[in-house]
């Protein structure tokens, strides 16, 4: 059995008279271990199904399996349990918090987590062992957004859900940013998944998701995957 | 959860100033709380450890003489436990000055004992004097010195064997029109009755009864009228003994100012703690959102919040608990010695301290979750997306003609005050509790050096009051008339009373002449009828009469009641009971006027070495008496102001900064638009002004209630009517204007350094 299976997932939101729907009777699947991109303008509803798989919005209907449990089922607490245990996210804007160095943030994740990893190690990981006791002011984007993933993996999750996690870089940076997720992925078994709507970077996906319009439109498996620094931008 | 605690230090550090503003106002009511709790338990549990150890009585019965039959017969009686008789009887001190003595000739000791401050024990078989220490102090005497005693008629010399403190002479005053004691001019002695043996035979005047505990003290006052069918009567309890009942409403009356004042902090202290939550989670929207996102519980993240309050508020609460007992007792008893007198002043933590703690820390905490119960309500994925703008309402203001005729800056304060209404009631409220305290303070500080103009300008027009011994022959009276001057009056405590109510007063009667007026509540001159008596207006208020209704009153020491009709209110800051003519008074007591004392146009009447006159008391030294009461409300005063101007300064920087930092992005684009900043600071001061006036109007009226239920606290002989001046109304106008103003303009400083661009960009 797949880790993942989204069956026939509508998210709708009531905008005054109109109804929007942001998620149109979603389904796909993703294997444990995969490098999965989900691909698609803005507004195709992406960011909402990240959402749904990381437990942060409830559905209107359909069903999510992962492990074989419908998360959908979840009461609030076993939602949280579930994103605490399970769940690492990535934002586009880092979402550190402004008052906590990047060790500290870090350490966020081993307050909520019993068998977290170990947050300097996981800032050694991303490349950050310097800057560890800098606020996020002091640092530069790019090494913003690896204290956020370093934050995201020091969880150990099942999942890491990255939503446009370059949107807010220069494309170096991206890239650099991207290859340490695809590393991760190759190296720990991590199961990532990473909303973009820049469709240059599919060839480097194990399987690639492509949305418009809160449907999914194509679904496909990419049997021989390029290294991300190997995609031509 | 130690990164969260980490935040939570950072973010307090990151707005320092609304942070430290709610933990000085949490610090600041906990400290006035418990610092007048602290005080006033401690003077309750002292004064009942002083009664306890001197066996105070339960019961004074006061008439003409008791017999030892009449004790024995009073000790039969279920529930008395004992029962002593004494003398109690109004000296001179053959010293300088001549003070009053009232001197105790005492049988047994078992009842109301003295207190030995220093010397040998009170000892019935000694032949000497136990001297109030305070009157001992102000003359200089010591133990061991011979103190000569003038008492009804005769006079004896006898040692000082000890220095005293009395548990009925707590407040040490010669009677009461007297609020300050004067130790130069009146105290107590006791003298055990066997040392004056030789001098002369002398009747008891008081019994004293202590009851035990399973007796209702009325029904006791009943069977013991029925016991002296014979002869009048007077009784006391603890209730209505000058001195205890004068202590025990000092004690209320700091019990009543100790729960009015903190309130007013803690309500801002709660109010501030709201707006700065709600500042505070609405900026940290996404980092609630992030924290969801990572897991942490709905109850982690409340819990995180709440703490911020809690923190604050038990740090604030535990620094007020311990600075409160430290602070304000010694300067609240610094100012009760000089009117009561206690063995020993203590300052007592009791349960309602950590209480008032806990209850701060509460609410702050209460507060919190309530600011940040909305961020959290959300689901993590929109929690982490920007709240959608409020949206813009049109008010039927809008829509009128008036509106478009405002101009700019009226339109858009109008709408931001609209907007953030909350933000603007706690601006009015903070200035409101800010001129309320100093309304407050300076109206108190009015009313009582009133005192003085009243009594000695408007009502006692004589330089010097000669008081005289009882008895006095009628050709001494004419001999003195014709060297002072001056009129005739007869003063005397009286029983008063109508079918429903009982109260002990003063009658003054006056025989022909000036030096006493009165006046009405409108403070003209009115004339004391000749066919009926006067009465003072808390007297009428207290008795509940009216003029036409007729009362009944009998003088002290006096068994006969008489029937008087009111014809007149009088006004009397003072002493409350009666008023009559000496005529009036001689047609229906049927008996002869004997003056008390003579008022004198003279300053300084040279009465030394006349043997009819006991003292003289002189108009300078009656001001002074009061003046020292106003030294000690001085203090108050300055407090009262000093947390005025915190409240006032502390709350409009507080919501200043957070209102400034709301608007920076509208500020900013004003000024992208080329506004200049002295234009921005009139447009932000116009509503500051605005809602400044309007905190003012609604404090004035708040800080005359402050003031009028302050003075409804005050011992029933006074009756004082709130006055606040012109001067305090300006002073405290134009002060909290000007203080908001000020406040203001410094935050209006930052205006300068709005950067334009970095402002707007930064849409997170």
């Amino acid at each position: 059995m797949s880790l993942i299976q989204f069956e026939h997932v509508c998210k709708e939101y009531r905008q005054g008279t109109n109804v929007i729907h942001a998620a149109d009777d979603v389904s796909f699947e993703i294997e444990k271990g995969e490098f999965v991109i989900i691909l698609g303008p803005s507004g195709a509803g992406k960011s909402t199904v990240l959402n749904l798989l990381g437990g942060m919005d409830s559905v209107t209907h359909g069903a999510i399996y992962i492990d074989g449990e419908d998360i959908t089922k979840y009461n609030e607490n076993a939602l949280t349990a579930y994103r605490r245990d399970a769940i690492g996210f990535v934002f586009q804007f880092y979402n550190l918090i402004p008052t906590l160095t990047a060790l500290e943030n870090v350490s966020l994740s081993k307050e909520v987590r019993r068998d977290a990893l170990d947050p300097q190690a996981t800032l050694a990981q991303v490349g950050l062992s310097e800057h560890i006791n800098h606020f996020p002011s002091q640092l530069s984007g790019g090494e913003q957004q690896r204290v956020s993933i370093a934050r995201a993996i020091c969880k150990n999750p099942k999942l890491l859900l990255c939503d446009e996690p370059t949107g807010a870089l220069d494309s170096e940076t991206g890239i650099l940013i991207l290859a340490l997720l695809q590393k991760m992925s190759r190296e720990h078994r991590h199961t990532v998944v990473i909303v973009t709507h820049n469709s240059t970077l599919a060839p480097a996906a194990d399987r690639v998701i492509k949305m418009r319009s809160g449907k999914i439109m194509s679904q496909l498996v990419n049997p021989a995957p390029v290294r991300i620094e190997d995609v031509r931008w | 959860m130690v990164m969260l605690r980490r935040k939570m230090l950072r973010d307090m550090k990151l707005n320092s100033t609304q942070f430290i503003s709610i933990f000085l106002m949490a610090l600041l009511g906990v400290l006035i709380y418990t610092g007048i709790q602290v005080n006033w338990v401690g003077m309750e549990r002292e004064v009942n450890r002083y009664y306890e150890e001197t066996d105070l009585a339960d019961i004074w019965v006061i008439s003409r003489y008791f017999t030892q039959d009449d004790v024995d017969r009073a000790l039969a009686l279920d529930h008395v436990v004992q029962a002593v008789r004494r003398l109690s009887i109004d000296g001179i001190a053959d010293i300088p000055g001549r003070p009053t003595l009232r001197v105790h000739l005492l049988e047994e000791d078992r009842i109301s004992r003295p207190y030995v401050v220093e010397g040998e024990i009170f000892d019935l078989s000694r032949k000497g004097v136990w001297l109030d220490a305070s009157l001992g102090a102000a003359h200089n005497m010591k133990i061991g010195d011979t103190l000569a005693i003038e008492v009804a008629g005769t006079s004896f010399s006898l040692p000082i064997l000890g220095l005293i403190h009395h548990p009925e002479f707590v407040h040490n005053v010669k009677d009461d029109t007297m609020m300050m004691p004067n130790p130069g001019d009146f105290g107590f002695a006791f003298v055990p009755k066997s040392a004056v043996e030789n001098v002369g035979s002398f009747l008891y005047n008081q019994l004293l009864l202590t009851l035990n505990d399973q007796t209702d003290t009325d029904q006791m006052l009943e069977q013991i009228e029925t016991l002296f069918p014979d002869r009048f009567i007077l009784q006391l309890t603890r209730v209505t003994h000058p001195s205890v009942a004068v202590f025990q409403v000092e004690i209320e009356q700091q019990q009543a100012i100790g729960r009015i004042f903190p309130v007013v902090f803690f309500l801002i202290v709660v109010l501030s703690m709201f707006t700065t939550m709600i500042r505070m989670t609405v900026n940290q929207r996404s980092q609630i959102g992030i924290l969801k996102a990572m897991g942490y519980s709905r109850g982690n993240i409340l819990f995180h919040y709440i703490s911020y309050g809690l923190w604050l508020g038990l740090m604030g609460g535990l620094l007020g608990l311990l600075a409160g007992p430290l602070i304000i007792p010694p300067i609240l008893f610094n100012m009760q010695k000089a009117i009561y007198t206690l063995p020993n002043w203590y300052a007592v933590l009791s349960l309602p301290d950590f209480a008032a703690v806990f209850i701060v820390a509460l609410c702050c905490g209460a507060a919190s979750y309530l600011a940040c119960r909305r961020e959290l309500k959300e689901v993590p994925a929109s929690a982490l997306r920007p709240r959608p703008p409020k949206a813009g309402r049109h008010t039927r203001l809008e829509k009128s003609s008036l509106w478009r005729r405002l101009g700019f800056s009226t339109q858009w304060n109008i709408r931001d005050i609209l907007r953030n209404n909350f933000r603007s009631l706690m601006a009015v409220a903070g200035v409101l509790g800010c001129t309320a305290l100093l309304i407050f303070g300076l109206g108190l500080r009015d009313t009582l050096s009133r005192i003085n103009q009243w009594m000695y300008e408007d009502l006692h027009l004589y330089e010097s009051k000669i008081h005289l011994h009882h008895a006095v022959k009628e050709e001494t009276l004419e001999a003195l008339e014709t060297i002072y001057k001056g009129q005739w009056i007869l003063e005397s405590p009286i029983q008063i009373r109508t079918l429903h109510r009982n109260e002990t007063a003063s009658i003054i009667i006056l025989d022909k002449g000036e030096k006493i007026r009165f006046i009405d509540r409108q403070k003209k001159p009115i004339v004391l009828p000749g066919d009926g008596i006067g009465i003072s207006y808390k007297m009428a208020a207290l008795l509940n009469v009216s003029p036409g209704d007729a009362v009944e009153w009998r003088m002290f020491g006096k068994r006969d009641w008489h029937t008087s009709t009111i014809e007149m209110q009088y006004f009397a800051p003072i002493g409350q009971g009666i008023a009559m003519t000496k005529a009036l008074y001689e047609q229906q007591t049927n008996s002869h006027f004997v003056p008390t004392a003579l008022l004198s146009p003279s300053a300084a009447p040279d009465v030394e070495g006349n043997a009819a006159v006991s003292t003289v008391q002189r108009r300078s030294d009656l001001i002074q008496n009061l003046d020292a009461l106003l030294e000690n409300i001085e203090m108050i005063v300055i407090i009262l102001i000093l947390a005025a101007v915190l409240l006032g300064s502390v709350v409009l920087y507080n919501l200043g900064t957070l209102s400034f930092t709301e608007r920076i992005r509208e500020l900013a684009t004003l000024k992208v638009l080329g506004f200049y900043p002295a234009q921005l600071e009139a447009l932000l001061q116009k509503q500051n002004i605005w809602l400044t006036i309007t905190g003012i109007l609604l404090g004035l009226p708040a800080g005359y209630a402050l003031l009028i239920f302050l003075l409804s606290t005050m011992p029933d002989s006074l009756d004082l009517p709130a006055i606040i001046s012109v001067p305090s109304y300006g002073i405290t106008i134009l002060g909290t204007l000007a203080l908001s103003m000020l406040i203001n303009k410094i935050l209006f400083g930052k205006i300068k350094d709005i950067d334009m661009v970095g402002s707007l960009k930064s849409i997170e």
